[in-house]
């Protein structure tokens, strides 16, 4: 019973909530920061909605930019969350309850801003609801051989079970805020959320099976979105997208990139609120390996899809892989994204590095830059030039595309930012459960 | 599609009951429509309630002041929906050419070639079609001006009636100026002649940048006459185009470019077909058409000619042969001292061999820029060659006073700065802008005291004027006009003026006292004398019906050689041109001289070459760029004689070396045609007093911006890449090869592995071929669609983004070297492909295929994901970036064809086979129970050289499918699979043996 002064479970909770309750000045800045950045891209938006999205740099041949790209990346990044919450739960990775409410987070501000994405690319956005599924007297349905409404549908499941089992895995911990909130106020809005938990006993056990259940059903999700979502490129024929291997391929980036964005977010969270001794070197370290792991997936993604279009034999894959890309107007982004994901990842074999907060942070921005190149160069570079040279076109953004971009990146942190202020942000009642498990293993080991 | 069968909701409408009847009669159930009850009390206050509410609503709409009566009985003339053609005629650089326009409801829509007029049979060219924007064009002048201040036709008519310009101008009209447009209009010569007969010393003068004056010129010093070549190019097995753009840029360019493709249509291998040697400093449609082109400066296709004349004498003077054809000893010698530049020898000797071996069935012809002599060694060539009578016949100029010193621009303008002009009537054509620079026409107009233009738009010319006259359109005027072989059409008003105005004709009757005369009752005077011992009414009514007057066009006249001045002519024929570097002004494919520079159809119309739209650049070879260090963009300078332009470069491969052309017609300015203000660079600046189209001296450099740095320019091009990266896209054999190997073609077309059963269908299965060998990338057919389907334009930017909206885009490849490559012009379209790669990625079914094998967009179900462009290997698909119509002015939405929907924003859409065309024939098919009779697409119909063919492969008797059986068909992409229903015949060319490939042609 090692235990400091001050970290019993009561001061616990008090510490892990307090963040909560009192924003800092720090807060206040980053809130302000954010928030503009999200009116630029409410104006972008609405211009964009507005006007037509022929403001964008969008043309024919390269019909689809930013906008997917965007959505691409989002998506990825917000594979992340759940793969720590479900997968990890279920293999009983049990550090991963210092991690997950953070993962999960993010992996809904990620799918919140995916969302957006799909809806503002359509040049009649007001018809979206026309990719799903819904009797109409009309009795014209979407098309399924489409992946575009396979891509809602994945999407949308996505964004509520993700949504279901970050709110289920919160109930305690809102609980908790419930019981210490300063104020009424505070305190009845946390009620309302807290669904009347009152931590007895059956409702333990109903939460910890129904808390099961939604992994079991996440789980499958983190695999089946992306490999959805890389079927809008790879039923096509187009070169550079026609290709089997995406769906794989697209997880593993998507994991990738989503753990990148985990750590980018952890480590100044972990320096910020002194959670060293929660989100432990075990952490970081863990999940450097993950990194590189998933980025010799993609290592093993991009040999193969170039040594398949040489194979093929056929001249427009050739041309797009080994003429376009490497060679072509975009090159420098093709050797950009390789450099970001390929040799970045390399420096995790050491440990030193991995255990290392900015070395870390620094590698995490890259992977993340990295990344959303990847999704420029497999969308744009594909487009730019296909069958008919006739209708090669240079493709370049406009200061829109850039401020949606930018835009939805301060839109993803404002969100993140209030919720830090308003949700307890570390699963408190798993740590403690944790902890109180470790110790009542420690006594027993003590005992005898 | 099949009406064999009857369909019936239930058995009431099958037995045809009296029930049945009765509900039909009734919109709605039994009882629904009459008042439940009696009329009570409270009923009777709520119908008073709303008998006064509706009674304020029914105030709000106000019958027009006028009587207007109901449409009680249709008038014959008129079907609401139906569309109905008018025959009339256009005429431009002098010459009219026929055609039928279509008009809905009163309003016209499309205009197509007559088949009955000489000029078009059928065809109707890129400047013919886009005038019925012009028609429409908000930014025409609306109403006559004087001084400054709006005014009115009386006050202008009053001012140009002998009684206020006779003491102006003199009894005699000494002091008279009038400046018209070269025409062969039987009208305007009356109404000159009337105006001489007032004023016998009135000055009067035509001008045209354009023109042929040159040709005009050497016809009189070789025949004493202004005789005029009308080339049969349907007997001519070779053909020698001495800068001669014959397919595209001449006034009967859609008659020859339809002839020429005659005899290079080519059914089966065994088949013969003509051969086309082209010598030109620029890369023209014909010179990309050629067999072999000889790319040399502009300058140097004199010493050519020459050399080429020399050789081909020698060859029919020596011995054992038939001899020549009676060219003077002295003449003669003179020719055979005419020696090749050296480095051609090898291609005029086969040249001439070529020529010579196929007597009175070739055709030398000269550009229009090239000097006279250039066109007296066309006519000696021609004479030697035998052709003359056979491929070509002489007639009498149709032109106004053809050859005759009122075809010079310089005296009016010397008398103009002068003081001699006291009155300046300018008609039409627009000289203060398109004038000679060194002439300084605006200055000198400025003091003439009473001037007065006449024109559609207040331009250049207009602002240098002190009074102005708006001018009708064609479609808005009676007149008349004659075609390049004489044959005369009338002009009839498809519309009554849309702003007022008067026509030449009105305007020139004012002249003499007539201000009130109308063109109509003046045509029908005319034309009832020329038509005397005939039944005039029947003759006019016809005229006007079919388009033509019948027998009109002129008899062949046999020249008689002036062999001395044709020596002395060629005496002076320099062996070499100067070496400098030379300027060369061309006729714009889109714009003309300029005129159509406010048109947005035309000045959107990607260049056949270039494919630059939306204005003009510095065309050099890459060679020449190399030395002079400029890329595309780099904005120059151009010094010539003492002028500097500065415009941007742009590198076309096959240019002559040494050579930079400039397209007239840009840098519009200084009046109402917003369009057309600042698009380009203003080439007339360039241009001299003496008319030369070309000419060294030329000098380039860099243009540098105030802060020193060097300028560039983005150029809208709608194509940006040249090469066709060895893909099996647009396919080309020489006609020997395709002898030796008649299926070269065949592992591009054919069945693809598939688990499917192919099958095309039943009934009507619409597919097209397009003919490669004869396309010469003229691009009406790329007007005609655009037209036809309501298509808009993007602008500049919007080029420059990659956002042209053209369904149907003409695709131009160059293959071998980036010097002297040969050309390939590919017509690119949705291809309806069978198995359509865009259909199944489309999440909401917005495109389909339809039972008759049209890949079918539907606007109003498209959301606008853009997946299906993305995923069609063609990209031919366009999409609505912005609500491009919404910008469309009220006037220009009357062009719009009623029968195809305006796309709003957001929506995809591409070519349909014009569906609405298809639709039509089977709805009448279907009425009189018939197969569905022919359909013409609008790029068909416009295609002077037939290279595109329609029709249902169901059809054993169609074109289609005896055009589809060729073995050079194939499909682009074949290996996709997506099995297209628009199919492709490769491109032959008929190289010759002697000379090497790969030399611009085989």
């Amino acid at each position: 019973m090692a235990t400091a002064v001050g970290s019993g479970p009561a001061q616990f909770t008090d510490r892990l909530l307090a963040p909560a309750w009192t924003p800092s000045r720090v807060w206040w800045v980053l809130f302000g920061v954010s928030g503009a950045g999200t009116l630029v891209l409410a104006g972008a938006v609405a211009y964009t909605v507005a006007t037509g999205i022929g403001v964008w740099g969008n043309n024919i041949p390269v019909a689809w930019a930013y906008a997917i790209i965007n959505f691409v990346w989002w998506i990825g990044i917000g594979h992340a969350g759940t793969f720590i919450s479900a997968f990890l739960l279920l293999f009983h990775q049990r550090w991963r309850s210092s991690i997950n409410r953070v993962a999960e987070a993010m992996t809904l501000f990620a799918l919140v801003n995916a969302g957006l994405f799909p809806l503002l690319h359509l040049g009649r956005p007001w018809f979206f609801y026309w990719l799903i599924p819904y009797p109409t007297r009309m009795g014209v349905w979407p098309q399924f051989k489409s992946a575009l409404p396979w891509d809602a549908a994945a999407v949308a499941t996505y964004f509520t079970v993700s949504l279901l089992f970050w709110y289920l895995g919160l109930v305690p911990d809102l609980a908790a805020a419930r019981d210490r909130a300063p104020g009424r106020t505070r305190r009845r809005i946390y009620g309302v959320f807290a669904l009347g938990w009152r931590g007895a006993g059956r409702q333990w056990h109903q939460y910890r099976v129904a808390y099961l259940v939604l992994a079991g059903l996440a789980a499958p999700l983190v695999i089946s979105v992306h490999s959805i979502v890389s079927l809008d490129f790879a039923i096509s024929q187009l070169p550079g997208w026609h290709s089997t291997i995406f769906p794989p391929y697209f997880v593993a980036g998507a994991i990738y990139s989503g753990f990148a964005m985990v750590l980018l977010l952890l480590i100044p969270l972990r320096r910020a609120f002194r959670l060293e001794d929660l989100i432990t070197e075990r952490h970081l370290d863990n999940m450097a390996k993950l990194l590189l792991a998933m980025a010799w997936m993609l290592i093993y993604s991009y040999v193969v899809e170039t040594f398949m279009a040489w194979y093929s034999g056929n001249a427009y894959e050739r041309y797009t892989y080994l003429v376009e890309r490497p060679l072509g107007p975009y090159a420098w982004i093709f050797w950009g994204m390789l450099t970001a994901n390929v040799v970045v990842p390399q420096l995790f074999w050491w440990r030193r590095l991995r255990v290392s907060p900015p070395v870390l942070f620094a590698a995490s921005l890259l992977i993340l830059a990295g990344m959303w190149t990847e999704r420029f160069i497999i969308i744009v570079t594909s487009l730019n030039r296909d069958f008919l040279p006739s209708s090669w076109h240079f493709y370049a953004p406009t200061w829109v595309d850039w401020s949606i971009l930018f835009g939805s990146v301060a839109f993803f942190f404002l969100l993140f930012f209030l919720f830090l202020r308003f949700v307890p942000m570390v699963a408190i009642s798993e740590l403690k459960q944790q902890r109180h498990e470790a110790s009542a293993a420690a006594a027993a080991v003590a005992a005898p | 599609m099949s009406n064999d069968r009857h369909w019936w909701r239930d058995l009431d409408e099958l037995l045809d009951t009296p029930d049945f009847r009765e509900a039909l009669g009734r919109e709605f159930p039994a009882g629904a429509a009459e008042l439940a009850d009696g009329m009570t009390r409270r009923s009777f206050v709520r119908l008073l309630g709303a008998s006064i509410a509706l009674a304020g609503v029914g105030g709000c709409f106000e019958r027009p002041r006028e009587r207007i009566l109901p449409y009680v009985s249709e008038p014959p003339e008129s079907t609401p929906g139906l569309a109905r053609h008018y025959a009339t005629s256009m005429t431009l650089g002098g010459y009219a050419t026929g055609l039928l326009v279509e008009s809905h409801a009163g309003r016209p829509t499309k205009i197509e070639g007559n088949p009955d007029h000489p000029a078009s049979l059928g065809a109707a060219g890129v400047y013919e079609q886009a005038s019925i924007l012009q028609l429409y064009d908000p930014e025409r002048a609306r109403a006559p001006r004087l001084g400054r201040g709006k005014s009115s036709w009386s006050d202008v008519g009053a001012l140009l009636s002998p009684a206020r310009l006779g003491p102006l101008v003199g009894a005699r009209g000494a002091g008279l100026g009038l400046l018209l447009e070269p025409s062969a209009s039987p009208l305007s010569s009356e109404m000159l002649g009337r105006v001489r007969e007032g004023y016998p010393e009135a000055g009067v003068h035509f001008y045209s940048p354009l023109g042929s004056r040159a040709s005009d010129r050497a016809a009189l010093t070789a025949f004493g006459r202004a005789l005029l070549p009308q080339y049969d190019f349907r007997s001519a097995d070779v053909v020698l185009s001495l800068d001669a753009d014959f397919l595209a840029g001449v006034p009967f360019s859609l008659r020859y470019a339809r002839d020429f493709a005659d005899r290079r249509r080519i059914a089966a291998p065994t088949d013969e077909m003509n051969r086309l040697y082209v010598i030109e400093p620029g890369l023209s449609v014909t010179g990309g058409t050629a067999d072999h082109r000889l790319r040399v400066r502009a300058g140097e296709v004199e010493s050519l000619a020459g050399a080429v004349l020399a050789e081909v004498t020698r060859r029919v003077n020596a011995p054992g042969t038939r001899g020549g054809q009676g060219i003077p000893g002295d003449v003669a010698s003179v020719i055979s001292g005419l020696e090749p530049p050296p480095g051609h020898r090898e291609w005029i000797t086969a040249l001439a061999r070529d020529l010579d071996a196929h007597p009175g069935r070739t055709i030398v012809i000269a550009g229009e820029r090239q000097p006279p002599r250039v066109h007296v060694l066309a006519h000696l060539l021609n004479a030697a060659l035998g052709n003359v009578g056979r491929t070509v016949r002489y007639i009498e100029s149709p032109l106004l006073e053809a050859g005759a010193p009122s075809h010079e621009l310089a005296p009016l303008v010397e008398a103009m700065r002068g003081g001699a002009v006291r009155a300046l009537l300018v008609l039409d054509g627009n000289p203060a802008y398109t004038a000679p620079a060194d002439l300084e026409f605006a200055a000198a107009l400025r003091r003439v005291p009473t001037s007065i233009y006449h024109g559609l738009y207040e331009n250049e010319t207009a602002r240098a004027c002190g009074a102005f006259v708006p001018s009708l359109h064609y479609l808005e005027s009676w007149a008349d006009g004659r075609a390049w072989d004489g044959t005369a059409s009338l002009v009839q008003p498809l519309v009554a003026p849309l702003y007022g105005g008067k026509t030449d004709a009105e305007l020139l009757a004012a002249l003499i006292g007539d201000s009130e005369a109308g063109a109509h009752e003046l045509l029908q005077e005319l034309w009832r004398g020329h038509m005397a011992g005939t039944d005039f009414a029947n003759a006019w009514d016809e005229a006007l019906q079919r388009g033509v007057i019948a027998g009109s066009a002129a008899s062949e006249t046999t020249p008689a050689w002036r062999w001395g001045a044709i020596g002395t002519e060629l005496a002076g024929t320099r062996a070499r041109a100067d070496t400098s570097l030379e300027l060369v002004l061309d006729q714009d494919p889109s714009v003309y001289d300029g005129r159509f520079a406010n048109n947005v159809w035309l000045q959107e119309l990607p260049d056949p070459v270039t494919k630059l739209t939306w204005g003009n650049a510095a065309l050099l070879s890459p060679a020449t760029a190399a030395r002079l260090q400029v890329a595309t963009g780099d904005v120059v300078e151009l010094a010539y004689h003492g002028r500097t332009l500065r415009v941007p470069a742009f590198l076309l491969p096959g240019h002559a070396v040494d050579s930079v052309s400039l397209r007239l017609g840009y840098g519009r300015g200084a009046g109402d045609e917003a369009v057309a203000d600042g698009v380009g660079a203003n080439a007339y600046r360039l241009l001299t007093g003496g008319m030369a189209h070309f000419g060294g001296g030329l000098a380039v450099s860099p243009a540098l911006g105030d802060d020193g740095a060097p300028l560039r320019e983005r150029l809208a091009t709608t194509q940006t890449h040249w090469r066709l990266e060895g893909r099996p896209v647009a396919l080309r054999a020489a006609l020997d090869d395709y002898r030796r190997n008649p299926a070269f073609a065949e592992p591009e077309r054919g069945r693809v592995l598939s688990l499917y059963e192919p099958g095309t269908g039943s009934g009507d299965q619409w597919a097209m071929v397009i003919d490669l060998a004869t396309c010469t990338g003229c691009s009406a057919c790329v007007v005609a669609c655009q037209a036809e389907n309501n298509i808009p334009v993007v602008g500049k930017e919007g080029v420059l983004d990659g956002r042209e909206m053209h369904w149907l885009r003409i695709d131009r490849y160059f293959e071998g070297s980036v010097e002297d490559p040969a050309v390939l012009m590919q017509p690119m379209l949705c291809q309806h492909c069978e198995k359509a790669p865009c259909e199944y990625v489309c999440p909401v079914s917005a495109t389909l295929h339809s039972p008759d094998g049209l890949n079918e967009m539907v606007y109003n179900r498209c959301i606008g994901t853009r997946f299906c462009s993305n995923n069609c290997p063609y990209k031919v698909r366009r999409f609505n970036w912005f609500d491009y119509n919404a910008e469309v002015a009220e006037t220009e939405r009357m062009a719009k064809n009623p029968d195809v929907t305006v796309r709003g924003r957001g929506v995809m859409e591409k070519c349909t086979f014009c569906v609405q065309r298809i639709r039509e024939a089977q709805i009448a098919a279907g009425i009189e129970g018939a197969a569905t009779g022919e359909v013409r697409t609008a790029c068909q119909q416009a295609c002077p050289a037939r290279a595109i063919t329609f029709g249902s492969l169901n059809d054993p008797e169609s074109e289609l499918v005896r055009r589809r059986a060729e073995p050079r068909r194939y499909a682009v992409l074949h290996e996709l699979g997506t099995v297209p229903r628009v199919q492709y015949l490769a491109a032959i060319t008929n190289p010759n043996p002697e000379l090497p490939r790969g030399d611009g042609g085989g």
